[in-house]
């Protein structure tokens, strides 16, 4: 897909999604639905980056939200940081402990770095609970209660004020996107596509895995963890539940919906993910079941999530098209 | 140019690579040949800095053990590999492209990668996903973008495996051609002789990761220990 494609198809979801608030500005559950859409639209985007572009099997995505959380939280309560700064010091934060958890990552094949990142997952929620954690700020087990809400232009944006951090994180995902298309289309995306596709090859051509693999790390982590600090500032407490198997679970099917790898297909996959997820709350605990047989669905059914089944549409009408354009010609020579 | 001096690689008890010293020289087609498995791939990876190994290597004077392998790439250093390498997510144009902007010293120049896609025949395929090419065009596309690093030297591994009398023809043509024209200095591994003489001068044999002989096509067609290790010891008993 090209720029400009990725680019429209972003313009109108977003788009979309900015003025429904017209509509249905008044239903506070609407709006935080509508909040959530836009905040694990911009993190799955990060781990298509990483997972599906640069073909490393991260499975530390939603450690990295968390540490982007736990960072900003303890930064404006412990420290007394405006929360304005923090979020953006909580993503530097999560950028380099990404980059830390890249390295042993760069000596290891596809299925072992998803051990290791999984690993690093496992072990954030004993370190957060534990004395370490405590000695940091975390709040151990109970987690941080009161965490201020982000102050803009003497406006709080706290769950209070659901519109006015509704555009305020709309404003963030609509930059974040744009970063992860000219990511995708400059020499780096090539770069991370060579390397995902044969890395001797890439590296015998001039590309430094080192560096590439590095560099998408830490930007994916920047922007992971500055979405996590977003969002303990609009829900104003932490506790290592966020760090759950449901949390990961609906993440990867968002990218499995939209299309591992398929830019921006996964935005779209967050659209229908986290909304299907919200439709199914009345059933309870059979919501987690439904979610589950989805996902094998669609794997069996859309190898490429629904980006695959527009291809197909798209490619459809093109060759009908194209065939009635031979008939014609045929048909006006005889 | 490219020296190597008493080289060793032993993977556990196995030297693949057993203290090889050999030196190629400017403007050279330098053959190496042997049978399988006499490391002749691994001695690729070694100069490419895949692997660590024991001795050194010179590059025009530099030494480079133990440099990575993308900077002996933007050095001058460029090669194929025997298993096609392709990237299948990119365009043809697009794989050139990785060896124009990550692999040449200076600074990237679009023309100069066009020419090597026109120069390896890949006009008619450059917006085409790699995946479409047959096998001598995906090695036609390993060649273009390794070219494109703008390389002094290009090491080629087993080009003509797999293919038929006609490509092999064209693929003979297309070596001569960076050789003589592009003036690049050019190392082959192949294991059809035929080929091998023709192209490369001097040319030289190793077995289980020895050198044997080192001559012209002439001298070691003709060398004892040759024959033997192709056609094995009994042979003129």
């Amino acid at each position: 897909m090209n720029a400009k494609s990725m680019a429209t198809i972003l313009a109108v979801t977003y788009g979309f999604i900015g003025i429904l608030p017209l509509f249905l500005g008044g239903s506070s559950i609407m709006m935080r639905i509508l909040t959530m859409i836009l905040i694990w639209s911009v993190v799955a985007s990060c781990w298509d980056l990483i997972m599906g572009y640069a073909g490393i099997f991260s499975f530390g995505q939603v450690a990295f939200y968390v540490i982007g959380a736990y960072s900003s939280a303890i930064l404006s309560v412990s420290l007394n940081v405006p929360p304005i700064i923090a979020i953006f010091m909580a993503g530097g934060i999560t950028a380099i402990i990404g980059v830390i958890i890249g390295l042993p990552c760069l000596k290891l094949a596809g299925p072992y770095i998803a051990l290791v990142t999984f690993a690093f997952q496992l072990a954030l929620e004993p370190f957060l609970k534990g004395p370490m954690g405590k000695a940091i700020g975390s709040g151990g087990s109970r987690g941080i209660i009161s965490v201020p809400p982000i102050n803009l232009f003497g406006m709080s944006l706290s769950s209070s004020e659901l519109i006015p951090f509704f555009y305020f994180t709309l404003v963030l995902t609509l930059i974040c996107s744009a970063v992860i298309v000219l990511i995708l289309k400059s020499h780096w995306g090539t770069a991370f596509l060579a390397l995902k596709d044969s890395e001797d090859f890439a590296a015998s051509l001039g590309v430094s895995a080192f560096k590439y693999k590095l560099l998408v790390f830490g930007i994916t982590s920047f922007i992971t963890g500055l979405f996590g600090a977003l969002y303990v500032h609009y829900v104003g407490i932490l506790s290592t539940r966020m760090l759950s198997m449901e949390v990961f679970t609906v993440l990867l099917i968002m990218i499995v919906v939209g299309g591992i790898g398929q830019y921006p297909g996964v935005v779209l996959g967050a659209v229908f993910t986290v909304t299907v997820n919200e439709l199914l709350r009345p059933m309870g605990i059979y919501r987690l079941l439904i979610m589950g047989g989805l996902v094998v669905v669609v794997v069996l059914l859309l190898p490429d999530g629904v980006t695959g089944l527009i291809k197909k549409f798209t490619d459809y009408r093109q060759a009908k098209k194209e065939s009635r354009v031979s008939i014609e010609k045929h048909e006006s020579s005889v | 140019m490219l020296k190597a001096i008493n080289i060793t690689k032993k993977f556990g008890a196995l030297a693949a690579v057993n203290n090889l010293s050999f030196e190629v020289e400017d403007r050279q087609i330098f053959g190496i040949a042997g049978p399988n498995g006499a490391g002749k791939s691994t001695l690729y990876n070694l100069i490419t800095g895949f692997y660590k190994y024991e001795g050194k290597i010179e590059f025009d004077g530099k030494n480079i053990s133990g440099l990575p392998t993308h900077k002996i790439a933007r050095l001058g250093i460029s090669r194929t590999f025997q298993i096609p390498q392709i990237f299948e997510s990119l365009t043809v144009e697009e794989s050139v492209n990785i060896g124009g902007r990550f692999g040449s010293s200076g600074k990237f120049n679009t023309g100069y990668s066009d020419e090597m896609i026109a120069f390896t025949s890949l006009e008619q395929e450059r917006s085409n996903k790699t995946n479409l090419l047959n096998l001598l065009g995906k090695k036609r596309l390993m060649i273009a973008a390794a070219l494109a690093t703008n390389p002094k030297i290009l090491m080629v591994d087993e080009p003509m495996a797999g293919l038929n009398a006609m490509e092999i023809k064209e693929m003979t043509g297309l070596i001569k051609s960076i050789n003589q024209d592009l003036k690049i200095t050019v190392i082959i591994i192949e294991h059809f002789m035929k080929v091998l003489t023709e192209l490369a001068n001097p040319i030289l044999v190793i077995e289980n990761g020895k050198e044997i002989c080192t001559g012209t096509p002439e001298e070691i067609t003709s060398d004892p220990e040759v024959i033997a290790c192709y056609l094995g010891d009994s042979h003129d008993t």
